[in-house]
């Protein structure tokens, strides 16, 4: 589907050699964006959200993320990797936090710095813009890249309440850029920042940022495959631990019901939701202003939030239960927010209007469109309506549509092909 | 039977013209709306919504088309024995018509009032009855009509159009 002309990067492949063609993934789909052709899955780039959803239910390992491979890290002076809040959430307890960081640094960075040094700063940062956008309610969390590709595919009418600032990732990759290139002299390109991932839509938001004014992150790799590689020179690392900082309070970013309570205080009420299902559904009510009585809504595509990610090893109910665990136990190490206030006040993580990509119009002219629906309608009423995606779209209502716009045929219809079963008797 | 009208400023003749011609409708649909079906209550407003997404109606103009018919849609499912959802589309405009079994409105210029509300505690509970479901679906719409009489049956219907007010 015009995979050649598409402007839109995804950290999705399918193998075809592995797709046996058995739908799964069609049914899953939050946006409809996949198709079986031909007996193999494609995936339409202008809806793909990368939620990851297609990923999990396939059973022939047809469906696999991309990331980045570790020795790309070689092609910069200076190596710096940024550590995803549910990271440290995939490992047993036999194996500390701090041997954990420790192992990721001892991959081959010269730094390693962690989503939950800054999130306590983001929380000032919400706060401070849904006091300054009253105006716009609810104020919509933008740090899960799937909800917000989701909100420019099918719900373009609340881009505008989406929080316009970066996920504290990108604002630290700002803040380490400008520190480094001071204190070790070197030249932007020179340093080589990349994140620690759990799931696909942030190995996209890493190769295509939206809304960002500035260079952020030059990799990103998959939770799965840092896992692994730590796992390997974990036990050397057991028997020579270093001093290493920690913030485990900050690495409950990693729950969307936790982040949702941080950010809530007496003049904001906050609502989390998780799972791309409920995502979906709230999104719907706030288009319908049902929901304005919350001033700030946190949304995650995955189960949990960013421990649900489906670059993770560990169940996203474990690894929440060992990050609140974590986060009691221990306190966050000091971090200087001055240069972030700084940074901040300048203005350097504000990001650009976000533009809908919209996917669900049948026309740019409305005419059209109504004509087009009146032959949806026409070919719906032919179609048995059992949805049971055997032609390779997801219902039997995609299919009208999908024969209207000229990507289908009737005849891809396997039940009317066999013949109406009641016509038989 | 008692009437309620309201047309929005600017939107006269273009009602009057759309009343008098009866233009043949391009798009129909209809949606069964049970009694006291909180459950389903909002599907049909929630389906016209994907709808209008796909004849790509601007988004300001479909959030209020939304909020129009989904306050609708649960005043039937609230206070009436049932009812039927139904849309028309037009090149320019919607036509959303609510049609239910009763029991009918006693005072309509009372249940036009904002914070005026006969929602039994049923309804309460769930979250609605605050009064403001015809004051807000009027806000929303460029012409309404509302026709009802304790004991009868009530008919609501509205005018959205897609052009944006300049």
């Amino acid at each position: 589907m015009n995979k050649k002309d598409s402007p839109y990067f995804h950290a999705i492949q399918i193998l075809e050699d592995n797709c046996t063609g058995c739908t799964a993934c069609v049914r899953v789909c939050p946006t409809e964006a996949i198709r079986v052709r031909d007996r193999k899955a494609d995936i339409d780039p202008y809806r793909c959200v990368d939620c990851g959803n297609c990923m999990d239910v396939c059973e022939f390992h047809a469906i696999i993320p991309s990331s980045d491979p570790l020795d790309i890290i070689h092609n910069f002076k200076y190596k710096v990797v940024i550590i995803s809040s549910s990271f440290f959430g995939q490992f047993t307890e036999d194996i500390s936090y701090a041997v954990a960081k420790q192992a990721v640094l001892e991959l081959g960075f010269d730094e390693v710095a962690e989503e939950a040094m800054v999130t306590d700063f983001m929380i000032s940062i919400i706060r401070d813009y849904i006091r300054e956008n009253r105006d716009k309610r609810p104020i919509l969390g933008s740090n899960c890249p799937a909800v917000v590709r989701l909100i420019q595919v099918k719900y373009p009418s609340l881009l505008p309440n989406l929080l316009h600032q970066e996920a504290p990732m990108s604002i630290l990759t700002r803040y380490l850029r400008e520190k480094i290139a001071k204190e070790h002299k070197l030249l932007d390109e020179e340093i080589g920042i990349f994140l620690i991932v759990p799931c696909v839509a942030h190995v996209t938001a890493v190769h295509q940022p939206e809304g960002a004014y500035k260079h952020l992150q030059d990799g990103a790799f998959s939770t799965g495959m840092i896992y692994g590689r730590v796992r390997e020179i974990l036990k050397d690392i057991q028997n020579h631990p270093m001093d290493i900082d920690t913030y485990p309070q900050g690495l409950t970013w990693a729950l969307s019901g936790v982040q949702a309570d941080l950010v809530d205080t007496d003049d904001i009420r906050a609502l989390s939701v998780n799972g791309v299902e409920n995502v979906m559904d709230i999104l719907s009510r706030i288009e319908d202003h049902y929901l304005d009585q919350y001033d700030y809504v946190v949304l995650r595509t995955c189960t949990n939030g960013c421990v649900g990610g489906c670059l993770n090893v560990e169940n996203p109910f474990v690894a929440m239960s060992r990050i609140k665990k974590m986060s009691k136990e221990g306190t966050n190490n000091e971090i200087h927010v001055e240069e972030l206030q700084e940074l901040y006040a300048q203005g350097e993580f504000t990001v650009t209007p976000l533009a809908p990509r919209p996917i669900m119009e049948l026309d740019k002219d409305i005419k059209k469109a109504i004509q087009k629906m009146k032959k949806i309608n026409e070919f719906l009423t032919m179609l048995p309506g059992l949805n049971c995606s055997a032609c390779g779209s997801p219902s039997c209502y995609a299919l009208a549509e999908d024969i209207v716009l000229g990507k289908a045929s009737i005849d891809d219809c396997l039940v009317l092909r066999r013949g109406n079963p009641d016509e038989d008797e | 039977m008692p009437e309620y009208r309201f047309v929005a400023e600017g939107f006269e003749d273009a009602v009057r013209k759309f009343e008098e011609q009866k233009p043949e409708a391009e798009v129909k649909t209809q949606f069964v709306i049970p009694e006291k079906d909180f459950n389903t209550a909002g599907k049909g407003s929630s389906e016209l919504k994907n709808l209008l997404k796909r004849l790509g109606v601007d988004s300001v103009v479909l959030r209020r088309i939304a909020v129009a018919s989904y306050e609708a849609e649960i005043n039937v499912a609230a206070h009436s024995k049932g009812g039927i959802m139904y849309s028309t589309v037009y090149d320019d405009l919607i036509h959303v018509r609510f049609e239910d079994e009763g029991p009918g409105i006693a005072n309509i210029e009372q249940a036009m009032t904002p914070g005026y509300s006969t929602a039994d505690d049923l309804v309460r509970e769930l979250g609605f009855g605050a009064g403001l479901g015809l004051p807000n679906i009027k806000k929303n719409s460029d012409a309404m009509r509302l026709v009802s009489a304790a004991g009868s049956c009530t008919k609501l219907e509205f005018l959205i159009y897609f052009a944006k007010i300049s």
